[in-house]
């Protein structure tokens, strides 16, 4: 009682001392008390306000975090198996020469939409849609900032998607490759609408990954929880601002590119076009200024579950959390420095290249640190061996590799001889699927219960695992002699003579094991839908937000938001650690606390259902679906959005609830007591 | 010696295999079979090197490859030493002593400081590694981009073009320019200057033995030079995407010693051999009336268009379609009358020859020596 | 029914001039299109290497000088921009104190200005003496003029809309936040239009 009551006085202590430097007035602060509080009544009372309702047009209109990002995921998640699949096409047409199982027009169209589908539908939106759903948990709060804005980008994502794949399936799919290098992808040489069915597709899914970002940022910068100071954000949502940082700074360039190579073919520009004083080396650099912290902004997130993983199966901390978020710092600046070493093969002066060089080898310190500070975890750890944790040992030892490829890949020399072949296929599907794809995967079994309320089977968790890691070893580390031995990236097919017959086969059986294992996974979720075990609130005894609340978590997060005393909220909560009194409960009510010390600083109300997210996204759709064929869809997409906008201006947030009530606010929870208890003290 | 056995138990558990080694050999699989694999050839390798540029990016690699190797072994060994020296913690053991509670482990600060320390000394080694690998590469690079004994008399211009190679030897008097596609032809030992333009689109020019790649973008040019040190033939590849048919952009380059090499150039300077029986002269009037002159050209016929390949010394040459095919009558009459059977998307449209005609055409083409 | 220890937060304000989420909201979209325009910079000087004469001379006028963008509309419509944040710091600073009628006379002046800066925008477009599609620096200049334009019509489209609010709705709290978000975004498209005016218009005299 006593521990408590100093840890409760020094609070106080602190709150005060920093409300007299703060220009508020005295009575507008945040008090500690002890109170009753009547949980059920809050509950049904949040319950009421922050549901959605059912039905289409709640569907329509939802702007709940985890409903948006549960979508984001699910949608990922199917783009992912459409790109799986391509993949597959792909090694069944290259598993022996001179294979006529595709035509080189379909090849062409399919790898261009696997790695595209991958990159732009796949990687960025579920590392995105996995910090939308846990972000706004792991902080402490109840929703997003700017929840139609983050509807909105979902619908713009789904529309890029639905795109893409539309144009595929009406053999208009673009067939130039990911980057879409110009002159090629340019009106002289790809007549048609392919290429814009790909630039417009880009400008969707990059809208949504701003809109993201901004979500993250503004979230994690004004909600989080009273006493999560900038020293206690968990790492993974460190990962997340991180990420957001950089998306705001890359993406832009891939939206300018796309966005000049869309006006070159469609209203005759000449940015790139060398006959007219453009010039093709310029889109390289654009792409390549988003392409290469692309990766970054898909990798840094996994960082983040490993982090994550780690720790709660260590159970103890990160060894070394300042370093580790510098790590992830300096990555994304060193990120933005390396962009030309997709490009040594181009005519560059020799100085340049030796400067991308250094930074290119540079970045694998921060890798390097923030590995060797997983080992010590786990070396001082108390290890559980649970599929979460097996997931990060196969990154651990796919990432290594990938990661020492790429410091090969950055000597110009070496780059020069294989940039382009198979070595580089398969120096970044280990960096991205064993970077990215291997922590989702364990993110996946870990917080399934969370999502769900039911664990994932820990059995089928192994053979996923295993099926997953001996596939993804037979497909792709051939590929890397077969690069030494010379075969180019992008062909549909190679000649007998060529001698690289047995290794591609031997690859396009790995991919079959890795497609088992893909199914094993989806297996392992259907059956855990129904008939996993129970979880509860907190299987795994985790340290961060999200698993002090209820499995799924309930529309409002919180039934009281919580306090943090330390970098591992649960660990190190505690005992009678205060939670947040004094939000209502009859409007969707947040809290606003301080970006560096999070003190509760101001209050606002976010807004409920709306539609207009949904009509603006159909306005941009307007814009860049029908403005492949005319350029006036613009103007009448403008007006469209402009009129939807107004729509959202004056929708008032919250007003579905208010129609319901708003006449008078009831009493807060045990506000008489309060007072009773104010004077006591 | 209980904590032991606990150790070997769990790693059973993490492979639920029956047995950790039938797991080990199956994890090794991949890597072994490559490895097995590499000993076999290849038609280009980087790793087998005949020239200058391609012998020290060689040993470059092989300095990334074992100092590579080495770290990710290292890396690997503390992984699983950490995973050993951790103690484990199983959830059965656990609730039979009756352990319910999970709490944080707090590890003891001297602990952590010798941890940081170790931590400090591999960030310490890794910037080491990395340095020498950054001057051992730029000591490369720069070796690679000076030219070498500038009193190189061989002068090659290649331009790109959707699927295939145009060549252009040059030279001062340029009664000796001539063309040639998808074969180069060179000196032994002597270094060759190669200039790479591109009329339409990107594309890469590589041959692995020789150098590493030099991309041709329209409305630049790409100065890269060659030597090979040993005689032979090397293939290359358009290694940057470049449509439809990028996989069907090769060539050959042929290193010979400087004598065959004037030889051929001597060769390759005259006009085009006139027809000599019947059939050839039949031939060559069914060229030069038919849509081939719309874009080829055979010099000292009225032939001179630009658009495909130069067919002056075409059975000179080994391979035809960008070194697709084999350069023999039958894949030349395929070729003629549906090169789109063949090369989906090229260029060249499918002619509709009767048998004599068609015969005729490929005597007349065969003599082109 | 049991006592606990609670953070009492009832007292605290509603939204908070300093640094509301709509702030961040705000800044995060103006780093985005700093960058954007940041990037259009650097392919105007990129393209400008590929050219001897930079704007390209005319066809028509053989003289060099005659290919130069006129300066007077662009010149007056920088000018006009410039004087437009008089009225929007006014603005600014009424909505911070809570001085309904100063906010609405000063949004409408900015209003009138915005629509002015517009208009006199689409006559910027005749002074680069080339067109879009006439060659490459045609086409990065009328991109970045329009690029320019689209944010001065979003950023009047959004004034007009808080405009009418505070003129048939409340001047609460949070339109009094939204204002002053506004007021920022209005400085920063005058503040970015500074350096593109210069390259576009006289970096190309010197």
């Amino acid at each position: 009682m006593n521990a408590e009551s100093s840890v409760i006085e020094k609070q106080r202590e602190q709150t005060k001392a920093s409300a007299n430097q703060s220009q508020h007035q005295a009575a507008a602060e945040a008090r500690l008390d002890r109170r009753e509080l009547d949980e059920e009544r809050d509950r049904r009372e949040l319950e009421r306000t922050w549901a959605d309702g059912r039905g289409l047009w709640a569907w329509l209109t939802s702007t709940n975090h985890k409903t948006i990002a549960t979508r984001y995921i699910i949608t990922a998640f199917v783009f992912f198996l459409l790109g799986g699949i391509e993949a597959m096409l792909m090694r069944v047409q290259l598993a022996r020469a001179e294979n006529s199982f595709l035509s080189a027009d379909l090849y062409n169209q399919i790898f261009t939409v696997h790695g595209t589908t991958m990159m732009f539908l796949f990687a960025v939106p579920i590392m995105e849609g996995m910090g939308l759903y846990l972000v706004p948990l792991m902080v402490g709060t109840r929703n997003v900032a700017f929840p139609r804005m983050n509807a909105y980008g979902y619908f713009t994502y789904l529309f890029g998607g639905l795109l893409l794949y539309g144009g595929f399936l009406l053999h208009t799919g673009p067939d130039t490759g990911w980057f879409s290098y110009v002159p090629l992808a340019g009106p002289a040489f790809s007549p048609g609408k392919r290429v814009d069915v790909w630039a417009q597709m880009i400008t969707f899914t990059e809208i949504a990954a701003l809109v993201g970002a901004i979500e993250i940022i503004a979230t994690v910068f004004k909600q989080r929880a009273p006493g999560m100071s900038l020293n206690r954000i968990p790492l993974f949502v460190w990962s997340q601002v991180v990420t957001a940082f950089m998306i705001i700074f890359a993406m832009p360039a891939v939206m300018l590119a796309s966005g000049f190579l869309a006006m070159d073919r469609l209203v005759d520009t000449h940015i790139f076009n060398p006959g007219e004083g453009g010039d093709a080396i310029l889109y390289q650099h654009m792409f390549w200024f988003f392409g290469h912290p692309e990766v970054y902004i898909i990798f840094i997130p996994a960082l983040g579950f490993v982090s994550t993983i780690v720790s709660t199966f260590a159970r103890r901390k990160v060894f070394g959390y300042t370093a580790m978020v510098l790590s992830l710092i300096a990555t994304a600046f060193l990120g933005f420095g390396l962009w030309v070493h997709h490009m040594f093969a181009t005519p560059l002066p020799q100085l340049g290249q030796s400067l991308f060089t250094g930074a290119s080898m540079m970045i694998a310190i921060p890798s390097g640190i923030q590995i060797f500070c997983w080992i010590a975890t786990l070396w001082g750890g108390k290890v559980r061996l649970k599929t979460p944790l097996i997931f990060v040992l196969g990154f651990f030892a796919i990432f290594t590799l990938g990661g020492l490829t790429g410091v090969m890949l950055a000597s110009v020399p070496l780059d020069l001889q294989v940039h382009d072949t198979y070595f580089v296929v398969a120096h970044f599907h280990y960096v991205l699927i064993g970077g990215a794809v291997f922590p989702l995967f364990g993110a996946f079994y870990y917080w399934f219960p969370k999502w769900t309320g039911r664990m994932l089977s820990e059995r089928a968790g192994r053979w996923n695992f295993w099926l997953m890691f001996v596939g993804f070893n037979f497909v792709f580390f051939p590929m890397h002699e077969l690069g030494l031995k010379g075969m180019t990236r992008r062909v549909y097919t190679y000649l007998p003579e060529m001698g690289w017959g047995d290794l591609n086969l031997l690859a396009s059986i790995g991919a079959g094991i890795l497609a088992i294992g893909v199914v094993v996974f989806l297996a392992n979720v259907f059956w855990a839908r129904r008939a996993g075990e129970v979880a509860g609130d907190d299987p795994w005894h985790s340290p961060t937000l999200e698993w002090a609340t209820s499995s799924p978590p309930a529309d409002y997060n919180f039934v009281h938001l919580p306090t943090v005393q330390g970098g591992y909220a649960l660990w190190e909560k505690t005992v009678d650690a205060p939670v947040v009194v004094g939000l209502k409960t009859d409007c969707r009510e947040v809290l606003a606390t301080n970006v560096l010390d999070a003190e509760p600083d101001h209050k606002y109300q976010l807004p409920g259902p709306s539609i207009w997210p949904l009509m603006l996204a159909l306005a941009t759709a307007v814009a860049f679906v029908i403005g492949i064929f005319t350029p006036w869809a613009f103007p009448v997409a403008a007006a469209l959005a402009f009129a939807s906008l107004a729509g959202w201006f004056f929708s008032n947030p919250n007003s579905d609830n208010r129609r319901v009530k708003m006449t008078k606010p009831r009493p807060l929870a045990g506000h008489a007591q309060a007072q009773a208890s104010e004077g006591q003290a | 010696m209980r904590r032991e056995r606990d150790h070997l138990r769990s790693w059973r558990g993490l492979t639920h295999a029956r047995s950790t080694w039938r797991a080990a050999c199956v994890l090794i699989m991949p890597f072994a079979l490559t490895l097995l694999d590499a000993c076999s050839g290849a038609q280009q390798s980087v790793l087998d090197p005949a020239g200058p540029q391609a012998v020290r990016t060689d040993k470059l690699w092989w300095l990334f490859f074992y100092v590579c190797a080495f770290v990710f072994v290292f890396v690997m060994i503390a992984l699983f030493l950490a995973l050993r020296r951790a103690s484990l913690w199983r959830d059965e053991t656990a609730s039979a002593r009756g352990v319910t509670e999970l709490p944080m482990l707090r590890p003891a600060p001297e602990k952590e400081r010798r941890t940081t320390n170790v931590i400090v000394g591999a960030t310490c080694v890794t910037v080491v590694i990395l340095f020498i690998f950054l001057v051992a590469s730029y000591s490369v690079g720069r070796s690679l981009s000076t030219r070498m004994e500038q009193n190189n008399k061989v002068t090659i211009e290649i331009t790109g073009h959707q699927w295939w190679w145009q060549v252009r030897y040059t030279d001062s008097n340029p009664q000796n320019i001539f063309e040639t596609a998808n074969e180069i032809h060179i000196p032994v030992g002597v270094p060759v200057t190669v200039e790479l333009k591109s009329q339409d689109v990107i594309h890469s020019f590589w041959v692995p033995n020789l150098a590493g790649k030099k991309d041709l973008i329209p409305g630049k040019t790409s100065i890269l030079w060659l030597r090979a040190d040993h005689p032979g033939t090397y293939r290359g590849q358009c290694a940057e995407y470049c449509g439809m048919q990028h996989a069907h952009m090769a060539l050959y380059v042929v290193a010979e010693p400087r004598e065959q090499f004037d030889a051929w150039l001597a060769h390759q300077r005259a006009p085009a051999s006139q027809p000599t029986d019947d059939s050839q002269r039949r031939g060559q009037q069914v060229f030069l009336s038919s849509p081939c002159i719309m874009c080829h050209t055979i010099t000292g016929t009225t032939a001179g268009a630009h658009v495909g390949p130069d067919l002056t010394h075409l059975s000179s040459r080994s391979t035809i379609a960008a070194a697709t095919l084999p350069n023999t009558r039958g894949h030349l009459a395929g070729w003629v009358v549906d090169s789109q059977g063949v090369k989906p998307g090229n260029q060249m449209p499918p002619n509709n020859l009767s048998s004599e005609d068609l015969m005729a055409l490929l005597d007349y083409l065969q003599s082109l020596k | 029914m049991s006592e606990r220890n609670v953070l009492d937060v009832s007292a605290l304000p509603y939204h908070s001039f300093e640094s509301d989420a709509v702030w961040w909201g705000n800044v995060g979209l103006l780093a985005i299109e700093t960058t954007m325009f940041g990037i259009t910079v650097a392919t105007y000087f990129y393209l400008r290497q590929n050219y001897q004469l930079w704007p390209p001379p005319l066809t028509s006028a053989p003289n060099p000088f005659a290919s130069l963008p006129a300066l007077t509309v662009p010149t007056i419509n920088m000018a006009l921009l410039i004087v437009s944040c008089a009225p929007m710091i006014m603005v600014d600073r009424a909505a911070r104190r809570g001085q309904r009628g100063t906010a609405r006379v000063g949004l409408v002046i900015c209003l009138v200005l915005g629509v002015a800066a517009i208009a006199l925008r689409w006559f910027e477009f005749p002074a680069v003496k080339f067109r879009w599609d006439s060659n490459a620096y045609g086409s990065i200049v009328w991109f970045t003029l329009g690029m320019h334009m689209t944010h001065l019509i979003t950023l009047t489209l959004e004034t007009l809309l808080l405009t009418i609010w505070i003129f048939i709705r409340d001047f609460d709290m949070k339109h009094r936040v939204d204002i002053t978000t506004v007021a920022i975004y209005w400085y920063w498209v005058v503040a970015i239009w500074l350096p593109l005016y210069a390259i576009i218009y006289l970096s190309v005299r010197f």
